[in-house]
């Protein structure tokens, strides 16, 4: 069995917006969502790096007590994306909670919130500390609580699958949910990833000195994929959700079609676990091309990963152009909210499919000048008027796992 | 604290702190309004609180069969009496 897979449904929160008309409007404009850290009591104070792709605007989520009861702050991001996103895709409560949608969804940590307190509990002294953690901690901060919170809330009974592989968790469950639905095993998933404020993850990326510290009285200059002068990259949180279904199946219903998904790789550079991998990253550019069955020439707009990493963009630049040359425009869309995490590659999913369908391509935020060492590709400095057909979506996370999405505007 | 006091109480922390639509006191609460176990492990920490005291694992565990308000009632009131 090999099926036609589509997206009928999306929903991005973002540090731009969690609409599609705000989400535009930032992009168009080069509005930023990277802000000055909060604090936090813990470790916001001793963190090299003051900057944050922040989410600092209301969100109405008007979620009951039976759903909330076992959410933390990342399940909310998660199951507003997906309710948002379900609605979008018009696919009726029967279907559902008929079985035939499961779900593809993750965090990077589950919910650091919940992790610090029951850390803190441990490291205290008082026996009685122990109390304070509650029956359901372990519900709100375990890897897949987003995943199932969303299955609760929505009612699905499919299949769930929970790929929390930091960087590359929502372009995995993508990736994932599609071969689902292409080998038969599901008519529809529900895909994405989510994460919320965190400074643990920020301590990580800062003491692999990997963060941006240049601009910390100017938030809206980092980070700047590509760009002779970034420093690092921003952490940011955020969530991302897909509806993929079965072409003729949302073919019959009538179902607003935003895109066909064509292909999807996923490899490991089989080593080192932090530094990119020329090889291992050219080599899932490749597989995604072959898994499309098409020409690298078909190819018109590539979402990089670029974090604005010294040595990422670098790799990044020569494998796009080991394979496509300097033919696909190509974006950096981190320059706008920062590293979200876990939920990046489904937000830049959407975020191209909002390009697909409007017909413009946005630029790299914060990308001047570029580095001389990534200039052999086609970058974008300029919003631009373009009938993106075919675009790629990469993302490389820590441990070495590179993903390749290939999406085709129908 | 008789019978009244510890209905009134409950009333309040289901209404409040369960966001329970117009519960009635013989109401299944699994039924009707979608009480489940991890709703009846928070409870035992409010019944805590009100009678002022922990509770034991074994008392805790009587709880588990618990139905309607009620029977929490009857269940508060029992522990209460027992203890004094």
């Amino acid at each position: 069995m090999d099926r036609r897979v589509v997206i009928t449904g999306c929903s991005a929160i973002t540090p731009i917006g969690h609409t599609k008309e705000s989400i535009v409007h930032g992009l168009q404009a080069g509005v930023s969502g990277v802000k000055p850290l909060k604090g936090d009591d813990i470790l916001a104070d001793v963190l090299h790096s003051k900057v944050f792709g922040t989410i600092d605007y209301e969100i109405d989520y008007n979620f009951h007590r039976k759903f909330t009861k076992t959410m933390a702050p990342v399940s909310f991001y998660a199951c507003k994306s997906a309710e948002v996103a379900l609605k979008d895709s018009g696919l009726d409560d029967e279907f559902i909670k008929s079985g035939k949608i499961g779900v593809a969804f993750s965090s990077t940590h589950g919910s650091p919130t919940l992790l610090k307190t029951i850390f803190g509990s441990f490291a205290s002294k008082d026996k009685e500390q122990y109390k304070k953690l509650n029956a359901v901690d372990y519900l709100k901060s375990m890897v897949h609580t987003t995943a199932v919170n969303i299955t609760k809330m929505f009612g699905i009974t499919g299949r769930v699958i929970a790929s929390s592989t930091a960087c590359t968790t929502s372009s995995q469950s993508i990736g994932y949910g599609y071969e689902a639905i292409r080998f038969g095993r599901q008519d529809a998933m529900l895909c994405g990833g989510a994460d919320e404020y965190d400074t643990t993850t920020i301590a990580v990326f800062d003491n692999l000195l990997a963060c941006s510290t240049k601009y910390n009285d100017s938030p809206e200059l980092t980070p700047r994929p590509f760009d002779k002068n970034r420093d690092g990259l921003v952490v940011g949180e955020g969530s991302g959700t897909v509806i993929l279904e079965e072409y003729e199946r949302a073919k019959k219903r009538g179902a607003k079609i935003y895109g066909e998904v064509i292909g999807f790789a996923c490899n490991n550079n089989g080593g080192d676990m932090i530094l990119p991998n020329v090889n291992g990253i050219t080599r899932t550019i490749e597989l995604g091309i072959e898994d499309a069955k098409i020409s690298p020439d078909n190819v018109d707009f590539v979402s990089a990963h670029a974090t604005a990493t010294k040595m990422g963009d670098v790799i990044e630049a020569q494998a796009i152009a080991a394979v496509y040359g300097d033919g696909p425009q190509v974006s950096g869309l981190k320059g706008y909210m920062g590293h979200t995490m876990g939920s990046c590659g489904a937000i830049e999913m959407i975020l191209t499919l909002y390009m697909m369908e409007d017909g413009f391509i946005a630029p790299s935020l914060n990308l001047k000048e570029i580095d001389e060492r990534c200039a052999m590709i086609k970058h974008t400095q300029e919003v631009m008027d373009g009938n993106i057909q075919t675009a790629a979506i990469q993302n490389f996370a820590f441990g070495g796992v590179n993903t390749c999405l290939l999406v085709r505007k129908l | 604290m008789n019978r009244e006091d510890i209905e009134k109480k409950l009333l309040e922390i289901l209404i409040e702190e369960f966001e329970m639509e117009d519960p009635g006191l013989d109401d299944n609460l699994r039924e009707v309004h979608g009480f489940d176990s991890i709703d009846a492990i928070e409870l035992l920490g409010h019944i805590e609180l009100i009678l002022g005291y922990d509770l034991t694992q074994e008392e805790k565990k009587l709880a588990m069969d618990i139905k309607t308000i009620n029977d929490i009632c009857d269940y508060v009131l029992n522990i209460h009496e027992g203890r004094s």
